[in-house]
């Protein structure tokens, strides 16, 4: 028995704790719900950049994000989840979320939108910094309620309060996170790629 | 001319519940080499519970059997389904009333069936020479569904022939065939045993068949009439 | 005139019936490769996953310390620890090549998902470690030097969960330890992608852990008599002795009983077949009754009529264990997901293997399971005495 358990654990124990890599909600049952209280279904939708517009779509978001994608993960193939809330046959909003790197970690940013686009839900499903704590209390959430992508021009971002300082480059990347996730819903849902 | 078979005393017995059935009772004759025999007589009449034994297709309750000399049925020995394939494959050729010839083989390949089992050393006919004296080379590559009845039977004839026995036995060959075809079964039988002096031992309900033959046996009741 | 081809003619006699047998038979030798080239398979893949283990012994403190179960729970404290001292010791015996201490450590993250979740580290000798595990590939940089540097390695995986480059910071949650990634692996397909490798010293220090390690990889020289050695080993107190074999045999053994189950199943196919195979020459042989006997009249001995409708059934198993042979090679993908589907673990790699050995042993085992099963209507038909056959026909 002894043997066994050690045989299993050995061989099963990290897939376990590092589930599939994608910006999923971790129970789109139960969130939904959450975020959208009275909805009675929702549909699920996977999008690229690679998809819906290949290089030149890319263009046009990093123009709209006045920042060049980056890195490894930061890629145009990567996947994106957009869920569209029902109740009935009416669209109560949208879920998407993005990851974004942080100085430590990964950071995954989730929106609640209404159908035209405005924020009505703001969270981080994951944050590993210091400071998460903070980063992760209803205060700073709050913020985001009631923007859209109008607050975000390319050129910066709407004047919000960094609740702790020394936790400025992880405040940054939040908003960026933020700014990518509106840009993106916009190309994918509200705006030209539909 | 010498006897090529002769049988002395055959009875043959069924039991059909209590009772003792004697399809032959004590029936003794001579064959002669080359001869063509014709037995007739109504039905139940043991003509041919007679021929299955002279053609040693089956063993006699009783009685002897002699052919060409050697003793093959005498009392109390009952000879095994090997022993008597040997001796009939040697001495034997069949001919019966349903043609059964095997339907997806051409006709050659039909006549030199027997050939799969037994091939008679240095005496065996050419088959495509058989089909050829039987007014069928021109059939030999067809496949039996595209014969007529009469076609059929010859094939059946041709098969019988190929590992050229001494005798040939027909039991009730024109049954499945009309006039004109009986006509031509009755000539393929004068010719072989005109021309290849083959012993024919023939079964028939047909008289005007049984009278073309040189000798006509009547039965009934299981005895010689 | 051949036996065979009169045999192979005869079954072109009722088309629909010979193939329809043919498909019956061809299904089972479906069942049977599939299963067989699964079972090898699996088995190489399993022995595959485990020898990419690097070392062949694992020592670990006695009392199932990794079990995942107390890891999750008790966040890492119920582990077990050995002292390092002990490698002075192990290295010592003959039959060891190389060993390698492990430090596994657990701390929980209350920022890693909905309400916090753990993160595991491996605390591993930079010199030994990299040794047994070669074939281990970096997509970018590469091992840590320092063994008390505040260095990672992150498995492919776990790097892209977090976003990780080569250069950039990670956070130790609990402990606060800033440590920088110097290296990301290359997907291996083992447990190694969500593994974050750290110095072992470092781990000791951060867990305050010091002369502690939770497992002990010894690679042993080729040949040598491995049993022997965990023998000596099991003599060390307070020791457990892990040797891949048996890890390997337990789950194998675990599988067995699932493989009884299923090899049940394919013998029943196979059964079945043959069931298929006896009814449709028997009833070939009623059928040709007459004929059987005017084959006798033509000089056929009863082994020359036995031998014919035993060839018929060969002909029948040859192309049916053939066919189904070739689909279980054609939809050999499909059976693996299928497979994957069903069990709890699987091995990574090709799961269903069909080699030609195999292929000729399932063409081989199904014929001679139909051989058997024609004994029977051919002894039928060798029996048929050709008065029986005539008088049949008379009446």
């Amino acid at each position: 028995m002894r043997t066994v358990c050690l045989a299993l654990s050995l061989l099963l124990l990290p897939h376990r704790l590092f589930a599939a890599v994608g910006c999923d909600l971790n129970d789109p049952d139960r969130d939904v719900a959450r975020l959208f209280p009275g909805s009675t279904g929702y549909k699920t939708d996977y999008l690229s950049i690679k998809d819906r517009g290949g290089a030149a779509l890319l263009a046009r978001v990093e123009s709209r994000l006045g920042d060049k994608f980056q890195g490894l993960y930061e890629t145009m193939d990567v996947p994106y989840t957009v869920y569209t809330v029902m109740k009935g046959q009416d669209v109560l909003g949208y879920i998407h979320g993005v990851n974004q790197k942080g100085t430590y970690g990964g950071i995954q940013v989730f929106l609640a939108l209404d159908p035209t686009g405005v924020i009505k839900g703001f969270y981080f499903q994951k944050l590993t910094s210091r400071f998460g704590k903070q980063l992760r209390s209803p205060e700073f959430g709050r913020q985001f309620i009631g923007l859209s992508l109008k607050d975000f021009p390319p050129a910066g971002y709407p004047d919000l309060k960094n609740p702790v300082p020394e936790a400025q480059k992880d405040f940054r990347a939040a908003l960026r996170g933020v700014k990518k996730n509106l840009i993106l819903m916009d190309e994918f849902v509200f705006g030209r790629t539909k | 001319m010498e006897n090529i078979l002769e049988a002395r005393d055959l009875r043959r017995l069924y039991h059909r519940g209590s009772e003792e059935i004697a399809a032959l009772d004590g029936v003794s004759l001579d064959i002669k080499k080359g001869e063509f025999v014709s037995f007739v007589g109504p039905s139940g009449s043991g003509k041919t519970t007679l021929v299955n034994i002279l053609g040693c297709l089956d063993n006699p309750s009783s009685g002897t059997l002699r052919l060409d000399g050697q003793e093959i049925f005498a009392a109390g020995r009952r000879l095994g389904e090997g022993e008597l394939t040997r001796i009939r494959r040697r001495v034997f050729g069949y001919v019966f009333q349903s043609f059964h010839l095997v339907p997806t083989l051409t006709v050659l390949e039909n006549v030199l069936l027997p050939f799969a089992f037994y091939r008679k050393e240095g005496l065996a006919a050419d088959g495509e020479r058989l089909l050829g004296d039987l007014g069928l080379a021109a059939r030999k590559d067809h496949l039996p569904g595209q014969l007529s009845g009469g076609e059929m039977q010859r094939v059946a004839v041709a098969r019988a022939l190929v590992n050229a026995p001494e005798i040939l036995l027909a039991d009730e060959p024109t049954g499945n065939l009309d006039t004109k075809r009986t006509g031509e079964i009755q000539e393929v039988l004068l010719e072989m045993n005109r021309k290849k002096n083959v012993t024919i031992v023939l079964v028939t309900h047909n008289p005007a068949l049984a009278k073309a033959a040189q000798r006509v046996v009547e039965l009934r009741d299981g005895k010689l009439a | 005139m051949k036996l065979t081809l009169i045999a192979y003619k005869n079954l072109l006699r009722k088309k629909t019936r010979t193939a329809l047998t043919v498909l019956g038979i061809a299904l089972s030798a479906w069942v049977l490769a599939s299963l067989l080239g699964f079972n090898k398979g699996y088995e190489w893949a399993l022995n595959r996953d485990i020898d990419n283990m690097g070392f062949q012994v694992l020592l670990t403190a006695k009392g199932c310390p990794y079990e995942a179960a107390t890891l999750m729970l008790k966040g890492g404290t119920g582990l077990r620890y050995l002292k390092e001292s002990l490698v002075q010791g192990v290295s010592q015996n003959p039959e060891v090549e190389e060993v390698t201490p492990m430090l596994m450590a657990a701390v929980f993250d209350p920022n890693k998902g909905e309400s916090g979740g753990l993160s595991a580290f491996l605390g591993v000798d930079p010199e030994s470690f990299p040794r047994l595990k070669g074939f281990l590939e970096f997509k970018k940089g590469g091992w840590f030097k320092d063994l008390e540097a505040r260095e990672a390695v992150m498995g492919y995986e776990a790097a892209e969960l977090e976003q990780r480059e080569v250069g950039d910071a990670y956070l130790i949650p609990e402990k606060n330890l800033e440590v920088k990634v110097v290296g990301i692996l290359k997907r291996t397909g083992t447990q190694d992608d969500g593994t974050i490798f750290l110095p072992v010293k470092t781990v000791q220090d951060a867990f305050g852990k010091k002369g502690l390690i939770t497992g002990l990889g010894i690679k042993v020289h080729k040949g040598a008599d491995v049993d022997k050695l965990t023998d000596r080993l099991y003599d060390l107190p307070d020791v457990q002795v892990v040797s891949m074999a048996q890890v390997k045999n337990t789950i194998v053994n675990l599988l067995s009983s699932a493989k009884i189950m299923v090899f049940s199943i394919a013998v029943i196919a196979i059964i079945i077949a043959m069931v298929g195979v006896i009814n449709t020459i028997l009833m070939s042989v009623f059928e040709r009754f007459q004929e059987l006997g005017i084959l006798k009249s033509m000089g056929a001995m009863p082994s020359d009529v036995f031998k014919l409708v035993w060839a018929e059934t060969l002909f029948l198993c040859l192309a049916g264990s053939s066919l189904g042979v070739l689909l279980a090679l054609g939809l050999s993908h499909g059976t693996e997901l299928l497979i994957r589907r069903l069990l709890p673990y699987a091995p990574t790699g090709g799961l269903v293997q069909i080699d030609w050995r195999l292929a000729a042993g399932t063409v081989g085992a199904i014929t001679a399971a139909g051989l058997l099963s024609g004994l029977y209507p051919a002894w039928r038909a060798a029996r048929v005495r050709p008065l029986d056959a005539i008088r049949s026909e008379a009446e």
